[in-house]
C-alpha cells in the first residue's frame, strides 16, 4: 500500500514535471518555470552531498567546490577555449571529476569533523584562487558567456536560449543523474556503501575496502556536484567564484538534512520546498533568511528524520504493511531506508 | 457532410465545384465579416496605445556587503520614480518599479534579475552597482531581450561583455583612469606605485591607469595586489617603493577604512601623494575615520557638497535625498550618500523615460526603438539629470559625463578641478561598436 502511494505520488510529479512547461505559461506562471529549472539543478546538488552523507556517513561541507569546477569548466571552455557546447561540458564533468578524485584521495583518509573540516579547506582555497586568477576565471566579477548551440544541422538549430529546451536539457540530465544513483544505492555496491556508514570496522573485516568505497563516492558524489555546476553555469550564462564558497556547501547539507538524509528523493523535496519558500519570502522581505531559518529549526525539531522519513512515517501510520499491521508494528518492509534506520543501530560497536 | 451528385452517389460538400447562390451569399458574407476582424484587428494593432503602467524594474542591494551603497540607489529610484509620476508618467502611462534585492551577490542578483523580467513583467531594468551581478544579469537580459542599465565600475559590461541591451550612464575603470590620471600625473607626481586587494576591482584600475601613465613618460612600479581575506595592511604598506611619489590604492568597504588608517599610522601621505578614486569612500564620512582620509585625492561623478555644482537642480536633488549640502549625509541618520555611484539609479529613469517617448514605445516588440534612441542621447543638465549634462555613447553605451577631482582637507571634500567631458572623451575612444550588433 505503501509503496502504491509513494508510486502514484512519485508518477503524478513526474507527470507534472513533463508537462510543466506547458502548464505553468498557460496559468500565467511562466516565470516558475525557471524555478523549476533551478530546483532540479540544486536538488542534484543535493544529491550529492546525500550520497556522501547518508549513505556513506561523510559529511561533506566541500561540494561547492566541485559544483564551482563544473561551473568554471564550461564557462572557461566556452568563453576562453571557443568549445562548444558538448565539449564543454565534458570539460566541465572531467574537471569536477578530476579534483573530486585527488581531493577526494586526501579527505577520505579523514572521518567525521576532520573530514567536514578538510573539505571547508578545499572549498575555501579553491575559492580564494578562483578569485585571485582574473585572467581565466575573471576574479570577482566572473565569467559570463553566450550560449553556444547543443545541435547545428543544416537550417535547424537546438539552443538552451529556448526555454522549453533548456528545462527539458536540464530535466533529462538530472533525470538520469538520478537514476543513476538510485542504480547504485540499490547495487550491491550500494549495499557496501551502507555498511561503511553502519560500522566502517566491521566492514574492513568482512573484506571490504573502507578507504576505496569512500573515495570513488567521494568521486561520483563529486561528479553529481559538477555536473550540477555545469548545469547551472549553462542556465545562467555565467560562472562565479561565489558558487564554490562553502555557504553553498552549508545549503545543500541543509536541503538534505531537511528533505531526509539517505532517501533517495529527501533532497529534492528539501530543495524544492526551501527554495520556493525563499522565492516567495524574500519578494515581501528582504531579511527572510531568518525565517528560513526558523523553517529548517521546525523541521529538524519535528521531523528529525526530514520530510521523507516524516512522509514514510505517517504512511507507516495510516497504511501498514500486512505483516506490520499483523505485528502492530509501523515498520517498512522491502527496501532500505536509511533516514529509517535507527541511531542506535548507526552507531554500535 | 455529404450530398448526392447527378449520377446519385454521394459525393463530399467540399469537392463540388458548384456553388448555390445562398452557400455563395454565406461566404461572401462570412469572408467579409472575417476580413473586416482581420483589418480592425490589424489597424487597432497599428495605431492602438497601451494604457497600462509601464513597469522598470529596480534590481539593487539591499542586503548583503552593499547595503550602504544599495540604501541609496533605492532611494534614488523611489524619487526618480514620484517624480515621472507627478509629471504625468512615461508617455501618459503610470511608471511602476518592482525593487528586487540582490543580496549583493551575482547568484541572487541573477535570480532576482529573471524575477524582475519575468515575474513582475519589467520592459526595462535599471541594474546593480555590483560588478560581479552586472556580469552575471547582462547575458540574462540581453537573452530576454531588455535594455540593462547598470552603475558597476568592471569595464567588461561596456567593453568584451556588453551587448546591444547593456547601458551605462557613469563611469568604469576605462573612464575613471581617463578622466583622473592625467591630471593626477601632471600635479601629483610622476612615479606611482599602486595597492589593491587581488580581486578584479583593482587589477582592472591598475591595468587602465598603468597604460596612461607610461604612456605620459611616467613610471609605474610593481603593483601591490594585497591576498583576499587580509586584515593587516601593514606588511603590504612596506613594500611601497621609497621613490613613489603617488599612492594608487583601491579597496573596498571595511578594508578601505583600514587602509586609509594604517597608510596613515605609517605617514605614508607625508612621502608621498596619496589617490583613489570615489568608490572606496562611498558612504563614508571623512570624520568618521579620524581623520584617517585627510588630505587624499579622490576622484568623483558627483561632488559631495552642493557648492561645486551650484545649480538649482543639484539643489533640489539634495533636498529629494534629505541629506546636507555639504557631507552629503542623510539628516537624522549617520547615513552618508553613495552619491557618486546611486546618482544613475535616479537619472537611468529619466533617460529612459527620454527614449521611450522618443521612440513611441508602445509594448516589448517596440524595444529596438528604444535601444536605438538611447544610442547617442544628449541630456541636458536638468532635474531629470543633476549631475550634469551627458551623452549616452552610441558605440559603446557609456556615459560620457563630466568629474571632479576633490581632496578632503578638514573632514570636507573640496573640489580642485572639474575635468570636462570633453577632456575624458579625447583619451576614452570607444573600443567597441555595439550598433554593429543585431536587435
Amino acid at each position: 500500500m505503501k509503496e502504491r502511494i509513494n508510486r502514484t505520488v512519485l508518477l503524478v510529479v513526474l507527470a507534472f514535471l513533463v508537462a510543466a512547461p506547458w502548464v505553468l505559461p498557460a496559468i500565467g506562471f511562466d516565470y516558475w518555470l525557471d524555478i523549476l529549472a533551478e530546483i532540479i539543478i540544486w536538488s542534484l546538488f543535493a544529491a550529492s552531498v546525500n550520497l556522501l552523507f547518508g549513505y556513506v556517513g561523510l559529511l561533506s561541507f566541500g561540494q561547492a567546490l566541485f559544483f564551482g569546477m563544473g561551473m568554471f569548466g564550461v564557462a572557461i571552455g566556452i568563453a576562453k577555449l571557443g568549445l562548444g557546447f558538448w565539449p564543454a561540458l565534458g570539460f566541465g564533468m572531467t574537471v569536477a571529476i578530476g579534483t573530486a578524485a585527488v581531493a577526494g584521495a586526501l579527505a577520505v583518509r579523514l572521518t567525521w569533523h576532520y573530514f567536514a573540516i578538510i573539505t571547508v579547506v578545499f572549498s575555501l582555497i579553491f575559492y580564494f584562487l578562483a578569485l585571485s586568477a582574473k585572467p581565466l576565471t575573471g576574479g570577482d566579477d566572473g565569467t559570463s558567456f553566450s550560449m553556444p548551440a547543443m545541435l547545428e544541422a543544416g537550417g535547424f538549430e537546438l539552443s538552451l536560449t529556448d526555454p522549453t529546451v533548456q528545462y527539458f536539457f536540464i530535466l533529462s540530465v538530472a533525470a538520469a543523474a538520478y537514476f543513476l544513483k538510485y542504480l547504485i544505492v540499490k547495487s550491491p555496491f550500494g549495499m557496501a556503501l551502507m555498511a561503511v556508514r553502519e560500522n566502517d570496522v566491521r566492514a574492513s573485516l568482512i573484506g571490504l575496502n573502507v578507504y576505496f568505497l569512500r573515495w570513488i563516492t567521494f568521486v561520483i558524489a563529486g561528479g553529481f556536484a559538477g555536473l550540477a555546476g555545469c548545469l547551472f553555469a549553462l542556465f545562467g550564462r555565467y560562472a562565479s567564484a561565489t558558487y564554490m564558497f562553502y555557504h553553498v556547501s552549508g545549503e545543500g547539507v541543509v536541503w538534505t538534512i531537511i528533505g531526509g538524509a539517505g532517501t533517495l528523493f529527501g533532497p529534492a523535496v528539501g530543495t524544492a520546498l526551501l527554495i520556493v519558500v525563499r522565492e516567495e519570502l524574500s519578494n515581501i522581505w528582504e531579511h527572510y533568511p531568518i525565517l528560513v531559518g526558523l523553517v529548517v529549526i521546525l523541521t529538524v525539531i519535528f521531523a528529525p528524520k526530514g520530510l521523507m522519513g516524516f512522509w514514510n512515517a505517517l504512511l507507516d501510520r495510516l497504511a501498514p504493511a500486512p505483516a506490520d499491521r499483523a505485528s502492530g508494528g509501523g515498520r517498512p518492509n522491502g527496501a532500505v531506508d536509511a533516514a529509517a534506520v535507527p541511531a542506535e543501530r548507526r552507531t554500535g560497536p | 457532410m455529404t450530398c448526392k451528385n447527378k449520377t446519385g452517389k454521394p459525393e463530399a460538400t467540399w469537392l463540388r465545384t458548384e456553388l448555390p447562390r445562398r452557400s455563395f451569399l454565406q461566404t461572401a458574407l462570412a469572408g467579409g465579416a472575417v476580413a473586416s476582424t482581420a483589418y480592425l484587428s490589424l489597424t487597432r494593432d497599428l495605431v492602438a496605445k497601451e494604457s497600462g503602467p509601464i513597469v522598470i524594474g529596480h534590481q539593487c542591494e539591499l542586503t548583503g556587503g552593499f547595503s550602504s551603497w544599495g540604501y541609496w540607489h533605492d532611494k534614488c529610484a523611489k524619487a526618480a520614480a514620484n517624480l515621472i509620476n507627478e509629471g504625468g508618467g512615461i508617455g501618459g502611462r503610470k511608471l511602476e518599479v518592482p525593487v528586487a534585492d540582490t543580496e549583493s551577490t551575482p547568484a541572487a542578483g541573477a535570480r532576482k534579475l529573471r524575477s524582475l523580467i519575468q515575474r513582475s513583467k519589467a520592459s526595462f531594468v535599471v541594474g546593480s552597482v555590483h560588478s560581479g551581478i552586472m556580469l552575471a544579469s547582462i547575458p540574462i537580459a540581453t537573452e530576454l531581450k531588455t535594455p540593462y542599465f547598470s552603475a558597476g565600475e568592471a569595464t567588461e559590461a561596456t567593453g568584451s561583455k556588453g551587448t546591444r541591451y547593456s547601458f551605462r550612464t557613469g563611469t568604469d575603470t576605462y573612464a575613471l583612469a581617463a578622466a583622473g590620471a592625467p591630471w593626477a600625473f601632471e600635479n601629483l607626481g610622476k612615479n606611482w606605485t599602486m595597492i589593491f586587494p587581488d580581486y578584479a576591482w583593482g587589477h582592472s584600475h591598475h591595468q587602465e591607469h598603468r597604460k596612461l601613465i607610461e604612456s605620459m613618460g611616467g613610471k609605474v612600479n610593481d603593483p601591490i595586489a594585497v591576498p583576499l581575506g587580509t586584515r593587516d595592511l601593514v606588511p603590504y604598506l612596506a613594500k611601497i617603493p621609497e621613490e613613489t611619489e603617488v599612492l594608487f590604492s583601491v579597496f573596498f568597504g571595511a578594508l578601505s577604512v583600514a587602509f586609509y588608517t594604517q597608510s596613515k599610522s605609517m605617514k605614508l601621505d607625508e612621502r608621498m601623494k596619496m589617490y583613489s578614486v570615489s568608490g572606496t569612500i562611498e558612504a563614508i564620512h571623512p570624520e568618521a575615520i579620524n581623520g584617517a582620509a585627510e588630505n587624499v585625492f579622490f576622484l568623483e561623478n558627483f561632488p559631495r557638497p552642493l557648492e561645486y555644482k551650484n545649480d538649482e537642480y543639484h539643489k533640489k536633488f539634495i533636498e529629494m535625498m534629505d541629506i546636507d549640502p555639504v557631507h552629503a549625509q542623510e539628516n537624522g541618520s549617520d547615513r552618508v550618500m553613495a552619491k557618486s555611484h546611486a546618482w544613475q539609479s535616479y537619472e537611468n529613469f529619466f533617460v529612459l523615460k527620454k527614449a521611450i517617448e522618443a521612440s513611441g514605445w508602445q509594448r516589448n516588440k517596440d524595444t529596438p526603438g528604444v535601444i536605438e534612441a538611447l544610442e547617442g542621447l544628449e541630456m541636458e543638465n536638468s532635474l531629470a539629470h543633476p549631475q550634469g549634462a551627458k551623452l549616452l555613447r552610441g558605440e559603446d553605451h557609456s556615459g560620457m559625463i563630466d568629474c571632479y577631482m576633490s581632496q578632503v582637507e578638514n573632514g570636507v571634500f573640496v573640489v580642485k578641478r572639474r575635468i570636462p567631458r570633453a577632456e575624458m572623451e579625447a583619451l576614452l575612444p570607444p573600443r567597441y561598436d555595439f550598433r554593429e550588433y543585431e536587435l
